[in-house]
């Protein structure tokens, strides 16, 4: 980042970076798909070494294993370890016909927009120049400056 | 023979005998940064003492299930001799899918039931259609009703007529309970504590805490007041795991208004994130997400149905899932569909006494219906005819 920002009102407006829309958009993406994640930290057993996994497991799964088909290692694995993306491309829905997963997905809402305070939920009126956050007063906009205006980059 | 019947969740299974009970269990493994060699399946979640940065193994993802590795660790352990002891041989079982779910989803999911674990017969289904069962077996007269299911990954809404559903009139809206947990773990890292990793403790807070407004822009005002006039503010006293075991709400009576607490409990003070966070339910382009809330998508698919029928869906909307336990839902739903349906029709939104378990309760009538031995697909099938039978009788 190559500018400094130290106060809000003693601004150069030439200085301020502004983000342009599509950046905003790549923005507001990114911040949807983090919604979806299922954890914020890492795996706790990641660090273990491998050895630790390889341990037998004498729970009831191997008595009934006798039972089983044995199944084929590593394509078993490989085909039970795609990711949703994969397998909605692979659903190749958009020469299907009738409704389909993607048709189900709901319309944008015919009603007006309602922006919120980024920093304290109250309805808000104004607007960050320099990344599009939303403000209700100017002390929501000094802490924004201070703590998240453009503090990182798509 | 017996019946089991599972609705496959991907927050929480639910799972039980059709002559037994429900047992309502989560749906996936964790892993404690504190007991770090043992990874917790399904119910064994209860054993954790300490649930703080809780790291979550689900096999869902956005509502499909594509981790079946994960998945089959879970269902050995609820099929295995600590829970349901299946008998596969003599065993159908009856298991719920989300809508449109995909092709190659659905043949892993008939070749594990019927080639791994060697279940006698199996029915799948979407776990709308056993709430439509159970609502048109509790309401003789009616030929048609709505299922709104507002749960973990998404909201679906459904129309069904003579209990088939209409595709044409399934609507999804991809706010779900993680969603909302997610998003309130947001804003209060952001404007208190940095909670990202607690999942499992601030869900607690939103179930406990969080309600459905019925006049939104009101309860904003309430909530910009100071002091004893702000009657919507609550403090949340978080879990340790040492003294207090699970978090709670206190009660008005002891909170402290002006200057701060002497004890040394982590409290949480919410005001509009009370009601916030369940508004993006009703709006979710409050958060950026362009999509219809769950009154206009039910309004909208209702739409889409023949003229002739449209009164009778909107005599009967049925609300399910998780997400509708919020304080107010109910009311609010019926606020909103009655301003923006016509005046002479008449509305009528209903509440199960059990959100939750109302589709496995559809499937525990339905295992008993005389039709369900034609309805399923049993193993001998599946073996000489491959997927394409299950293709032609199951209706996903």
């Amino acid at each position: 980042m190559a500018e400094k920002k130290i106060a809000v009102r003693s601004q150069d407006p030439n200085q301020r970076r502004v983000l342009d829309s599509a950046t905003r958009q790549r923005r507001l993406t990114r911040q949807l798909e983090a919604l979806e994640k299922d954890n914020f930290q890492d795996d706790p057993h990641a660090s273990l070494p491998q050895l630790v996994k390889r341990l037998p497991q004498f729970d009831e799964s191997n008595e009934s294993g006798k039972r089983r088909k044995k199944t084929r290692g590593d394509h078993f694995k490989q085909r039970f370890r795609k990711n949703f993306q994969t397998l909605l491309e692979e659903e190749d829905l958009s020469v299907s016909e009738g409704p389909n997963y993607l048709t189900a997905c709901a319309e944008p809402s015919k009603f007006p927009l309602r922006h919120f305070c980024a920093l304290c939920g109250l309805p808000s009126n104004y607007t960050c120049v320099s990344c599009g956050a939303r403000y209700c007063c100017v002390r929501c906009l000094g802490t924004h400056h201070e703590t998240r205006c453009l503090k990182w980059t798509v | 023979m017996s019946t089991l019947v599972l609705d496959n969740g991907a927050n929480f299974a639910k799972i039980g005998y059709s002559h037994e009970k429900v047992s309502v269990i989560p749906n996936g493994q964790f892993r404690s940064k504190t007991s770090r060699l043992k990874t917790f399946t399904a119910s064994q979640l209860d054993e954790i003492k300490d649930p703080s940065g809780l790291f979550y193994i689900l096999p869902f993802q956005k509502g499909y299930l594509v981790n079946w590795d994960v998945q089959r660790k879970v269902w050995d352990h609820l099929f295995g001799k600590d829970m349901f002891k299946v008998d596969f041989a003599d065993t159908n079982i009856v298991i719920t899918e989300p809508y449109f779910n995909f092709s190659s989803i659905q043949d892993t999911m008939n070749e594990i039931l019927f080639e791994e674990y060697q279940f006698q017969s199996a029915l799948r289904i979407n776990a709308g259609s056993l709430s439509a069962h159970q609502y048109f077996h509790e309401n003789n007269s009616e030929l048609c009703c709505i299922v709104v299911d507002s749960s973990f990954s998404f909201t679906h809404i459904v129309p069904y007529c003579r209990g088939r559903k209409m595709k044409e009139g399934i609507c999804r809206i991809n706010v779900g309970g993680k969603l909302l947990t997610n998003h309130l773990k947001e804003i209060i890292s952001y404007r208190q504590l940095h909670v990202m990793d607690e999942t499992y403790v601030i869900n607690q807070v939103k179930e406990d805490v969080c309600y459905v407004s019925q006049d939104f822009y009101k309860d904003m005002e309430i909530a910009q007041l100071k002091g004893e006039d702000n009657t919507v503010m609550r403090d949340y006293v978080l879990p340790d795991f040492s003294s207090i075991k699970k978090g709670f709400c206190k009660p008005r009576e002891e909170m402290n208004f002006t200057g701060k607490y002497k004890t040394a409990e982590q409290i949480l003070r919410l005001t509009n994130e009370r009601f916030a966070v369940p508004e993006m339910l009703f709006h979710p382009s409050d958060i950026g997400i362009q999509e219809m809330g769950i009154p206009e998508a039910l309004v909208n698919s209702i739409n889409n149905m023949p003229e002739e029928m449209q009164p009778h869906f909107y005599k009967n909307i049925v609300l399910t899932g998780g997400n509708t336990l919020f304080p107010g839902f109910r009311d609010r739903v019926y606020t909103e569909v009655r301003a923006l349906a016509p005046v002479e029709y008449q509305v009528s939104v209903v509440l199960p006494q059990n959100p939750i378990c109302y589709p496995w309760e559809g499937g525990k009538l339905l295992a008993e219906n005389p039709d369900f031995e034609e309805m399923v697909v049993t193993r001998e099938d599946y073996e000489e005819n491959g997927h394409y039978v299950c293709e032609e009788k199951f209706d996903i």
